[in-house]
């Protein structure tokens, strides 16, 4: 074997431009796959970074009749919690209300937070730090969509447990900045105990957020999410995503392994003299077979070097800084939380995983034609006769 | 003494269009050796034939051919790649050197295939290039060598591994006629100092010079078995 490999590497750089060139589309196919998958997989893991630590915490315990695709089950899908079972879990409540900037009306979700929670990053101490009468901080979308900034003061409709209307003002006391746009757009957070003073649910709770203390147990009503399960649903788009853009690289590897097998097959054509000369000087037939298969491989192997030698500064550079996403690519078109940078992500596994892809794929391709190789006459490739 | 390659009722046909070709005709022959000899005649007649038998590139479609004791009708390729490369030497009409290697590394090849250590490897390719007078380029590369100098390294790489039989295609055919003497000579040479076998296939007059006996072979058959005498033969 390792006199095929010193052979192989031989003929390989004796070849010149012939090798540079299959080596050269490998490695860009090499890097290609790499950069798509680390994209993917940066994407991925801000996503679920982001996902975690805005909206899902360590999980959530539902009421059982809510829905977060059904605004229909908000009215009556709360309830309270015995507070010995309630610890180590934060309060949310949801209600419906209408706003009114600027003499528009924009239906909104209403949604009260404990102002001393630790689970989410919503900047609920912007409570404390006011003496507004009803505080609301909200998403950079929702400003943004509204016309809304700090300071300004809104009148806010809403109708309490017996459906009766009241309104009154809040005041914008924080703009937060979140990747996670499902808990910004359409969306105000006020202090769970003024909601409750303003639907007189004192106690209530649509869902709550667990924080890494929590154990569930089951509670009669009351449905748990994992973080896990709360992440399914990313992990798979994600997934799907990732298979789409597969058949990018795919045809990439392809186009590459079509490089190589072409090769391989002018290569048995034009060096059959080679190969007769390798059979009289000794080698059997199944040697021959080897060392054209590993030449092959090799050039994977050293797509692989090459790859890695340009890519890593490459890799290096965008792990570090980014990738800009344009402004109008939004969650909404996407269908998933995606920041405004992306961090590609660069794993040992993703880098062993490409390069046994590509190594073994090439060992294929190599293999196919040269296998014919032990069917050749000597004597017919020695004068060069084989067709 | 045993002969070192025994011809035995050897044919060999070829399949052409709808019948067949016969190239060897019932051939039976015999080398001692040592022996200086050559297979002579006209294009066609079976010489390259019969040597890519004895060579165990080809075998016989009826008949034996012993090589070293070895019946070359019955070898598997990997008995007959064995065969080759511990006991027998080709040398080649257009040399057939690997073109990616240098002379060092096309006459190190047969020994890499014998697993030799590089230390071995090394000072036996540097004998061999000594006995054809290229030990000063090793490092040339065959594309670089003149005609002459292209069949000295293809001898080298034919007598790095001392084998017992080396089998010479037409080895003169590609050369001028200073060359082609000075091949014959080198190769004489070697025969007389290390006792190795030559064979040639040739129709070259300046080649049959040198040979100790000449086989006629005519539309595959033995015409004449003809034994040189010391003072016909060239040295």
């Amino acid at each position: 074997m390792k006199l095929a490999f010193q052979l192989a590497y031989r003929n390989l750089v004796g070849a010149g431009l012939r090798t540079w060139l299959n080596v050269g589309i490998l490695a860009f196919t090499f890097i290609v796959i790499i950069f798509f998958n680390g994209y993917l997989d940066g994407w991925n893991l801000q996503a679920q970074r982001e996902s975690v630590k805005w909206e899902y915490g360590n999980g959530q315990l539902r009421h059982q009749d809510y829905d977060p695709l059904d605004p229909f089950t908000l009215t009556d899908a709360h309830g309270k919690l015995a507070s010995a079972k309630s610890e180590n879990l934060s309060p949310i409540l949801i209600r419906q209300a209408s706003l009114y900037p600027e003499g528009r009306m924009i239906s909104v979700l209403m949604k009260g937070i404990d102002g001393n929670q630790q689970s989410l990053s919503i900047p609920t101490e912007a409570f404390q730090e006011t003496d507004a009468e009803i505080p609301a901080v909200i998403g950079q979308r929702m400003a943004k969509s509204n016309s809304l900034k700090v300071g300004d003061k809104i009148l806010l409709r809403w109708r309490d447990k017996n459906g009766t209307f009241d309104a009154s003002e809040i005041t914008i006391v924080k703009i937060f900045d979140s990747d996670v746009s499902s808990i910004d757009l359409g969306q105000i957070w006020i202090p769970i105990e003024k909601l409750w003073e303003m639907t007189e649910l004192k106690g209530h709770a649509t869902y709550f957020i667990a924080n890494e203390h929590y154990q569930h147990q089951e509670i009669s009503g009351w449905k748990f999410f994992s973080k896990e399960e709360l992440l399914k649903q990313l992990k798979e788009i994600i997934e799907m995503k990732s298979a789409s853009s597969s058949i990018l690289y795919l045809l990439l590897l392809g186009i590459a392994l079509l490089a190589i097998f072409d090769t391989q097959v002018l290569s048995i054509f034009r060096r059959q003299k080679e190969i007769g000369t390798y059979i009289a000087l000794g080698m059997t037939r199944w040697q021959v077979v080897k060392l054209f298969t590993i030449e092959g491989s090799m050039y994977s192997l050293m797509a692989s070097v090459l790859g890695i030698l340009i890519g890593a500064p490459i890799f290096w550079y965008f792990a570090s800084n980014g990738i800009g996403m344009p402004e109008y690519v939004t969650e909404e078109d996407m269908g998933i939380t995606i920041a405004q940078r992306i961090y590609p992500a660069f794993s040992f596994g993703l880098l062993l995983g490409t390069l046994a892809l590509v190594v073994i794929s090439a060992t294929i391709v190599s293999f196919l034609p040269s296998r014919k190789i032990a069917k050749i006459d000597p004597v017919d490739a020695l004068k060069g006769k084989v067709q | 003494m045993e002969p070192i390659i025994k011809i035995e009722n050897v044919t060999k046909k070829f399949p052409e269009g709808e019948g067949e070709f016969v190239a060897l005709k019932n051939i039976n022959l015999e080398f001692q050796e040592g022996e200086f000899s050559g297979i002579v005649g006209p294009s066609g007649s079976g010489k390259t034939t019969l040597l890519n038998i004895i060579g165990s590139l080809d075998q016989p479609s009826s008949g034996n051919a012993w090589v070293m004791d070895k019946n070359v009708a019955e070898l598997s390729h990997k008995e007959s790649a064995q065969l080759r490369n511990l006991h027998l030497g080709f040398i080649f009409q257009v040399y057939n050197l690997l073109p990616v290697y240098t002379v060092f590394e096309n006459v190190e090849f047969a020994l890499l295939l014998q697993n030799k250590s590089k230390e071995e490897r090394r000072k036996a390719v540097m004998q061999a290039l000594e006995w054809v007078g290229l030990e000063n380029i090793p490092d040339k590369k065959p594309s670089k060598l003149s005609g002459g100098e292209g069949q000295r390294v293809a001898i080298a790489r034919a007598m790095v591994k001392e084998p017992k039989i080396v089998l010479a295609d037409e080895p003169t055919a590609n050369l001028d006629a200073t060359n082609a003497h000075a091949i014959i000579q080198t190769m004489k040479k070697l025969n007389e100092e290390l006792g190795t076998t030559f064979l040639f296939s040739t129709h070259d007059e300046k080649v049959m010079q040198y040979l100790n006996r000449i086989i006629h072979l005519k539309g595959g058959e033995v015409e004449k078995d003809e034994i040189i005498t010391a003072q016909n033969q060239k040295s």
